[in-house]
């Protein structure tokens, strides 16, 4: 751990091309994420935005230039990085529990076959109780709405004490008060030094909640300060038509 | 007379360890939707049952030799893109079948023994196959007991299960292998196309009235054994071959809570 905090930068891509089998889904990405901040990786679906994600978890090989987690290659970075998965990517019909799914946060500091201790079921109770799901710790994870499954996921990453966390489209089709409680224990965590990169196309929330935004459409198109980034014009370049100026002079991004 | 020396109760002890054994990993088999594979590797275990009993080896290796070559083939073939692994599987399958009914027709004299592969033959159990039915049971359990939250990590989220480090190809192969192990276990019991039943249908029909795991295996192997037993006990009143009343009395079960979890499901929803 002490090498991993001595190295200054959360995320550090150079060059950086991201595919499967050789063939690139994602390129040009050269990021430069201070410890702590915030990122959020903005593009219409396909736009390889869960790529990169998922490249940051060395799930998703990098093929060209370098990148480094906390200064080491992605795979062995997995120890400090935590995930939140899009739900529908989740057998809802598998017979867990709500704090079963929070444990798994836990999994890998307690091993594989190891019992758990009173410190991991303290983690999994507060991380429930900051998600504001403490009264469904026994619920099937299934039967949870949508919302509250993503809130359950979140406190599985707060549990694993992540110094990195990582969000894939963490507010579709997630309820106000769901998405409420999400940003705020994302805050929370933010101002306590944990880093996160988070993917959506809500242009709003990412102005609201980046210290830096990354277009991505293929590949890289611009990253920086929001008020740098999300103006019409980088928009419109970065995805043409599916950028579309709204009546009060925003742009706003549409699906195909 | 040792109570051991009676053919009837060597099978009730038999069918009672195979029904719960069958349960147990059926709840696996359920939960990853391997259904079809399991059928797979039941059929490939015959042709390795069948060589292993003309040259004259013990017929549970013959099955763990060709059954585990199958389960490692679907294992690699599932791992790699663009492959159909389904349709994979179903040419295993009947390949397998051909070449056990193909050796089995190259003996002469071979054809009794034939329907004892494909529907079991409970009641020449002996006090040996006993013992390894039981050792199996421990075995199984403890690795899925040991191996819990691997396996139920990869079932649930498997790339969240891959993100925390987890070596989720590692942990599928030693799922299938667990899956053949008892398969090759049952299969002399009760028969090549028949144990598919045994190990689907008692946790197909636990897994309404269950929310957790480990709810779900428990039922599942109180379902396994009391089918075995409900069966064995149908075909001895009847006459009936002890394979096939066995499974149709696990279906029966597996349909009995399907009805009864819509009947239930029907009512809330006009409470609610």
């Amino acid at each position: 751990m002490g090498d991993l905090a001595a190295a200054g930068a959360a995320l550090r891509y150079t060059g950086a091309s991201i595919g499967y089998h050789g063939t690139p889904v994602l390129t040009h990405v050269d990021l430069n994420l201070a410890a702590g901040r915030r990122l959020v990786l903005i593009g219409p679906n396909g736009a390889g935005k869960s790529t990169l994600i998922k490249s940051v978890l060395g799930l998703v090989p990098v093929l060209d230039g370098t990148a480094t987690v906390f200064g080491q290659p992605p795979a062995q970075a997995r120890a400090v990085t935590g995930y939140v998965p899009q739900t529908d990517s989740l057998d809802a019909d598998f017979p867990v529990t709500t704090a079963q799914v929070v444990m798994m946060g836990r999994y890998r500091r307690i091993g594989w076959w190891r019992p758990t201790r009173a410190v991991d079921r303290r983690a999994v109770t507060q991380a429930l109780d900051r998600v504001g799901l403490a009264d469904r710790a026994g619920t099937q994870f299934g039967t949870l709405s949508g919302g509250q499954r993503q809130r359950a996921l979140v406190a599985r990453a707060v549990a694993a004490e992540a110094r990195l966390l990582l969000l894939d489209e963490p507010f579709n089709g997630v309820d106000a008060v769901s998405q409420d409680a999400i940003l705020t224990v994302l805050r929370e965590l933010s101002a306590t030094g944990t880093s996160l990169v988070l993917s959506t196309h809500d242009l709003a929330l990412a102005r609201e909640l980046a210290d830096q935004v990354c277009l991505l459409n293929g590949r890289q198109w611009a990253v920086g300060p929001p008020g740098e980034v999300l103006t019409a014009e980088t928009l419109r370049r970065a995805y043409g038509r599916h950028a579309v100026d709204v009546s009060d002079g925003r742009t706003v991004l549409v699906e195909p | 007379m040792n109570w051991w020396d009676d053919a009837l109760h060597r099978a009730t002890v038999e069918v009672l360890l195979c029904g719960a054994l069958a349960g147990l990993v059926g709840v696996q088999v359920v939960l990853r939707r391997l259904s079809f594979f399991t059928m797979a590797l039941s059929h490939a275990t015959f042709p390795g049952v069948v060589a292993a009993s003309i040259i004259g080896v013990n017929i549970l290796l013959g099955g763990v030799v060709a059954g585990g070559a199958v389960a490692l083939g679907v294992a690699a073939l599932s791992r790699r893109r663009g492959q159909n692994a389904a349709s994979a599987t179903g040419v295993l399958l009947a390949a397998g079948f051909a070449v056990g009914t193909g050796l089995v027709a190259t003996q002469s004299g071979f054809s009794r023994d034939l329907s004892s592969f494909l529907v079991g033959s409970i009641l020449t159990v002996s006090a040996a196959d006993l013992v390894i039915t039981a050792m199996v049971l421990l075995l199984v359990g403890a690795v899925l007991v040991a191996c819990a939250r691997p396996l139920a990590y990869t079932g649930f989220d498997r790339t969240g299960a891959q993100a925390a480090g987890f070596a989720t190809g590692v942990w599928d192969v030693v799922l299938l292998l667990t899956i053949e192990t008892v398969v090759v276990t049952i299969v002399p019991a009760v028969g090549t196309i028949l144990a598919l039943a045994l190990i689907v249908a008692p946790a197909a029909a636990a897994r309404p009235w269950a929310t957790r795991l480990s709810t779900l295996t428990v039922l599942a192997v109180v379902f396994g054994a009391v089918s075995g037993l409900a069966g064995l006990s149908l075909s001895t009143r009847w006459d009936i071959a002890a394979g096939a009343s066995i499974t149709l009395t696990a279906t029966l079960l597996l349909a009995m809570s399907l009805l009864l979890a819509k009947t239930k499901e029907a009512q809330r929803g006009r409470q609610g």
